[in-house]
């Protein structure tokens, strides 16, 4: 190795590089004419939609394709020598101790029946032959050097008894075990909650520097690679389609794809009704129905027949800027300068009254504490503690927590498929928290509908979307007959901006954002007054993001309905909502308008969740408040405040009291309340926690 | 008349072509296997035009010569079996005969592979099973026996009456000719005669029959039976879960032969509940639960989607309770009202212990599919729009629980099918004379040593048939599994 050790050129060199997997059908080619450079000490971003080929690009230097992958050209050079040249033992070795992989799912890289000490000392004992002592005392200087508490506790104990974000911290120890030169995360946060994610990322970044640590950070989420890397590369359809500094590619862009991306993201500044996101029209290529030309050119604004679509576009150096390339022909002709062509313009509407009003809504389960012999201990799980609020109509109410909260919880007690503990839930005037939906009427069940998170699990695979269509109608007893039925199902396809055709369609034949959009119609289908939006978009890739909401609050608008939109990202909460209610274990922490709740004074906790969500923008500043540890167990909660085991305001409360208390209901302003024990004078001093910058 | 030979007239040349290829390729077969520990792997490399080329040396070629050599035995075999339809009666051989016999079976598997090739690419999950070589086998095997078991009802394939005994015949070898055949009567017992002087080759063929009936039929309502209950039992878990896991593992527990010993012996047959003036004798309780199920299910499953339509739902929950209510007083209680179907009481009480002991298993199955799909997005859904449990179990959840189902369902009926065997071997259930396969060979075994081919037909149609269907199960989950 001792060749390498002296190397002072590009840690990895990627040129030109094209895999393709071989199916029974047909080759597809998921990467094609891909180059980069990742230099010493330097974290290249790698973005892209989700099947753009990031992470083939990541297994391709890996050298790990499966049985079905080729790497058909170009080449890929590590430390100046080219991987496809060398044996299999040698890149074992390389594998192992050189370039380590950190996938998203922590569980995947550890092995469940091996204490994790010994998982870890293993990595320096193999390749390098260190003696058990010494690595038992490396593993102990990783543990410490990600920020895992009590480190030989931890060293001792199996895999399951951390928490995803400790485990994460362990794969990433694991990875550092053998000082690796080149790290490669494949959205290593994906999995895990914002402010453990915010956590996580920060370490990445120190270790980074620390060890001087080449990475390549595989991510769909600009904001993330605009905290981690230096450099960026994005990808569309399996090229490369810009690259250069973060700096160039986020304020100085030169292709188009990249500009759309940023338009229809939502940073702060964007509105739903004065400056509403762009969504790029269209859908993403499928592999092998590729255009010809420019992969983009069938969703490009700028597109100019003739040119665009001929031949093949190679990457074009930008002049200005510092290896910044592009795989744009007209990149020097496009106006980059002008103004957003701001869509249409929309009043606010007026919120109308109050449709749902929660009251001291309570859930408690009870669990049985030993699975093997529950009888008589029982313990209580408090999913929402003394929830209230009121919604009315044509409002959107953002419900922000993360995992753990109570969000779903309480979407289940709405929806009546568990009946409330204590407290009441009025729909238009009608108590409804005891009555289970096999009870309630058909007219209920129709006005409160739901929207799910995952796009790939919301429709029954072996139905046709027209059929789970007609079936909600039928069950709301919409139309006299079939006929009947039929046009409704088709005018709700024409709602959604499905093309009718879809009807007769099984959900595989569809992409994940024309299922949401499936799903939205079938929760529209008895003209649902009050709709429960569940985590809508989050699965869904960035540009169609735009497209999704924009239906749902486009359907809001006409239909008057109430929106609880649940998310945990703050940025879409700031673009859609009127009122945000922010949970914390079962606990409304803060309530109020959007605008109350993102400026001071804050819920320490929301101030928390601000600082956590990364914001694609270099204009913006943002204060860095980490949390320590994870969020506890809703089995066994601290006493007191339910954040005190992390909050950074803790010690301003005189007298421990967020400790022993729980805190009451305070009310700010008017319809801004918290829950927390600080007073005024200290709520007065809190600062904003992001900045924009002055230009 | 003269005796039939093997191999007919195409053998003379033929056999020793034949026994060289096999020689040689099993003298390649051991050459193969033991460069496989000692070669090196197949290297892979790229062409610059962006082609792949693998290139493995020498245990590429022998590989490839292995390939070769058993595509030239298939050959060969399949002249033996197709030279008889070209050359005159009597000079084909043993094997060339059955070819000819077999014919519309030939040409029927043609067709269903010609058209199902075609269109593979229309036909969903079947359509699939014609990439897999091991899938299209165990299919064309299957499909072989529907066939035969299809075309004998038309009075095809077979020879002779496979109960008439003709003097003379007794423990017969292959290819003896009928002595004094008439005119119009087939001239050899092309696979010899029994000890009861009956030819062979119809016997086996027609025994196909009942085993092709039986077998998935009893299957089928193991099925309904572990459906309805593993349905519920996953869905709402709790007390009714445990109740019946407890019940399934019990039965599961309890050995198969013993089981069926006491469902057979008379004592118990006959015991029952005495109502005075009715007698509920234990095959009539057992047929009258278990085939109850069918019924409950296909109500369940009209009345929980057509429920908001009355008028359809009327009319199927009624056709459903008119056909099915009549074949169940029929099947169950022998109590036809017109007297025209009733079972064989053996017959149904093989067939209740089948299915007896096979829904155990499929509740088991069906319950864990369920405690995965339950937690589907497209579940919550459908109890969000208040949907009823049976709905969601018999149309939400069901229909994407049927991969590991179908898949389990193939290798049900093989193993339905080597039950029904032995159950017929050690002579339980069916009457002695029943060409089925399991009593044939129970009835070879006397003179196994001196007249071995009587039970040796029986045995390979078995082996043939069960080997069939695991390798359709066998490639429809492998090609379940991808895409
Ligand atoms: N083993 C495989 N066999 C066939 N096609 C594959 C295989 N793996 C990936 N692909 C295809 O290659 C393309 C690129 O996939 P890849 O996993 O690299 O995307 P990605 O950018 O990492 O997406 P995501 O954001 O969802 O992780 C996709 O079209 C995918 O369907
Ligand atoms: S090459 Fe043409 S179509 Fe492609 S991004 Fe540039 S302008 Fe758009
Ligand atoms: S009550 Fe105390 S611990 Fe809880 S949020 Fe307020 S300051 Fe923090
Ligand atoms: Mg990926």
């Amino acid at each position: 190795m001792a060749d390498t050790d002296t190397y002072d050129g590009p840690i990895l060199e990627i040129d030109k590089l094209s895999i393709s997997f071989f199916t029974r059908l047909r080759e597809i080619p998921a990467v094609m004419d891909f180059s980069c450079t990742v230099r010493p000490g330097e974290a290249m971003g790698l973005v892209g939609e989700s099947g753009c080929g990031k992470s083939t690009v990541a297994l391709g230097v890996m050298q790990d394709l499966g049985v079905n992958g080729r790497i058909v050209g170009g080449s890929i050079k590590f430390k100046g020598r080219d991987l496809s040249q060398m044996s299999q033992e040698e890149l074992r070795d390389i594998r192992g101790s050189e370039i380590a992989m950190i996938y998203q799912e922590p569980m995947a890289s550890l092995n469940p029946a091996m204490r994790i000490g010994k998982q870890l000392m293993e990595v320096p004992m193999i390749h390098f032959g260190t003696s058990e002592k010494e690595a038992y005392e490396r593993a102990l200087e990783v543990v410490t050097d990600v920020k895992l508490p009590d480190p030989k506790r931890i060293l001792n104990s199996f895999p399951h008894q951390l928490s995803g974000g400790q485990q994460q911290r362990i794969v990433i120890a694991m990875a550092l075990m053998s000082k690796p030169s080149l790290l490669i995360l494949d959205e290593p946060t994906t999995a895990l909650d914002v402010t453990v994610e915010a956590a996580v990322v920060e370490l990445v970044k120190d270790l980074g520097k620390k060890y001087g640590t080449s990475m390549l950070f595989i991510s769909h989420n600009l904001g993330l690679v605009l905290e981690t890397c230096d450099r960026i590369c994005v990808m569309y359809s399996g090229e490369t389609v810009e690259t250069g500094r973060i700096s160039d590619v986020f304020d100085k862009m030169q292709h188009p794809y990249t500009q759309a991306l940023f338009r229809s993201i939502p940073l702060p500044g964007a509105d739903k009704n004065s400056r509403p996101l762009v969504a790029i029209p269209g859908n993403f290529p499928l592999p092998h129905e590729r255009p010809n030309g420019c992969n983009f050119g069938p969703r490009c604004d700028y597109f100019e027949a003739g040119r665009c679509d001929q031949g093949v576009i190679p990457m074009a150096d930008v002049a200005r800027g510092d290896r910044h390339e592009t795989r744009c022909l007209r990149y020097a002709e496009i106006d980059w300068g002008a103004p957003i062509d701001v869509g249409k313009q929309t009043e606010k509407p007026e919120p109308g009254d109050v449709v749902l009003k929660m009251d001291n809504l309570k859930k408690y389960y009870e669990v049985a504490a030993s699975a093997l012999f529950g009888g008589a201990n029982k313990k209580v799980v408090k999913a929402n503690e003394t929830l209230s609020f009121e919604a009315r109509e044509s409002e959107t109410l953002a419900i922000v927590g993360e995992s753990g909260c109570g969000k779903s919880t309480f979407a289940k007690v709405l929806m009546g498929l568990e009946t409330a503990t204590d407290g009441k839930i009025l729909l238009h005037n009608s108590e409804i928290q005891d009555v289970p939906i096999e009870s309630r009427d058909t007219k209920t069940i129709a006005n409160v509908q739901m929207v799910f998170q995952n796009p790939f699990d919301t429709l029954n695979p072996s139905m046709t979307v027209g059929r789970q269509i007609i079936r909600a109608l039928e069950i709301f007893g919409v139309g006299e007959t079939e006929n009947d039925r039929e046009n409704r199902m088709l005018e709700l396809l024409d709602l959604v901006k499905l093309p009718r055709e879809f009807a007769g369609r099984m959900p595989r034949q569809l992409s994940g954002g024309q299922k949401q959009r499936v799903g939205i119609a079938r929760a529209f289908a008895g003209d649902a007054k009050i709709v429960v939006a569940d985590e809508p978009v989050s699965a869904l890739d960035v540009s169609v993001q735009a497209a999704v909401t924009d239906l749902l609050m486009e359907i809001q608008r006409k239909n008057k309905t109430t929106l609880l939109f649940i998310s945990h990202d703050l940025s879409i909460v700031r673009y859609l909502s009127d009122r945000v209610m922010v949970m914390y274990l079962g606990h409304v922490v803060e309530l109020g308008s959007t605008d109350q709740v993102f400026q001071p004074p804050y819920h320490p906790y929301t101030e928390a969740l601000l600082s956590a969500v990364p914001i694609a923008d270099t204009s913006i500043e943002k204060e860095h408040i980490v949390l320590e540890g994870d969020i506890p167990s809703a089995m066994n909660p601290p006493s007191g405040c339910p954040f005190q085991t992390r909050c950074r305001w803790k010690d301003q409360v005189p007298g421990g009291l967020c400790e022993k208390e729980v805190p009451a209901v305070r009310h700010m302003a008017d319809g801004h309340q918290v829950k927390c024990h600080l007073s005024d004078d200290i709520f007065a001093k809190m600062t904003p926690v992001i900045k924009i910058a002055a230009e | 008349m003269d005796p039939l030979t093997w191999t007919g007239s195409v053998g003379i040349v033929l056999n020793p072509i034949f026994f060289v290829v096999v020689g040689l390729f099993a003298v390649m077969l051991v050459i193969q296997f033991v460069l496989s520990f000692t070669a090196p792997p197949p290297s892979i490399t790229v062409n610059p035009d962006g082609s792949a080329m693998s290139s493995g040396g020498t245990i590429d070629l022998v590989g490839r010569i292995n390939s070769y050599l058993f595509l030239g035995l298939l050959g060969i075999l399949a002249t033996y079996m197709f030279s008889g339809i070209f050359t005159p009666y009597g000079t084909g051989g043993i094997i060339g005969e059955i070819g000819v016999r077999l014919l519309p079976v030939w040409i029927a598997l043609i067709i269903t592979f010609a058209l199902s090739m075609a269109f593979k690419r229309k036909l969903g999950l079947y359509g699939k099973l014609f990439d897999s070589v091991v899938g299209m086998i165990g299919f064309a095997i299957v499909m072989f026996w529907v066939f035969v078991a299809i075309f004998v009802a038309f009075d095809l394939v077979i020879t002779h009456d496979p109960l008439s005994q003709v003097s003379g015949m007794k423990n017969k070898v292959p290819g003896t000719p009928l002595r004094g055949a008439e005119d119009g009567e087939y001239a050899h017992y092309l696979l010899g005669g029994d000890n009861l002087a009956r030819d062979v080759f119809s016997r086996v063929m027609q025994g196909s029959q009942i085993v092709l009936i039986i077998a998935p039929a009893a299957t089928l309502f193991a099925f309904m039976v572990g459906i309805v209950l593993g349905l519920p039992a996953g869905f709402y878990g709790g007390m009714f879960d445990t109740v019946l896991s407890f019940i399934a593992n019990l039965v599961l527990a309890f050995p198969v032969i013993l089981l069926f010993f006491l469902l057979v012996t008379p004592e118990i047959r006959a015991a029952g509940i005495d109502f005075g003036f009715y007698m509920w004798r234990v095959p009539t309780i057992l047929a009258s639960i278990l085939f109850i199920f069918p019924l409950i299910f296909l109500v369940l499953l009209w009345n929980s989607r057509y429920f908001t339509q009355p008028s359809k739902n009327m009319l199927f929950i009624g056709l459903t309770v008119v056909i099915g209510g009549y074949l169940y007083l029929a099947l169950a209680w022998d109590a036809d009202p017109f007297g025209l179907i009733s079972i064989d009481q053996n017959v149904l009480i093989v067939f209740v212990a089948v299915v007896f002991v096979n829904s155990p298993t499929v509740f088991r199955i069906v319950r864990g599919l369920v405690l995965d799909i339950k937690t589907r997005d497209y579940v919550a859904a459908g109890q969000t729009r208040g949907e009823g449990a049976w709905y969601i179990m018999l149309w939400e959840i069901l229909p994407n629980a049927r991969g590991p189902l179908i898949v389990d369902f193939c290798l049900r009926i093989g193993y339905t099918t080597i039950l029904l065997g032995t159950l017929g071997f050690f002579g339980l259930g069916l009457e002695s004379e029943s060409p089925d396969w399991g009593t044939t060979i129970n009835a070879g075994r006397r003179l196994l040593g001196i007249y071995p081919h009587p039970a040796i037909a029986p045995a390979l149609s078995l082996m043939t048939l069960v080997l069939g269907l695991n390798l359709l199960a066998d490639g429809l989950r492998e090609e379940s599994l991808k895409d």
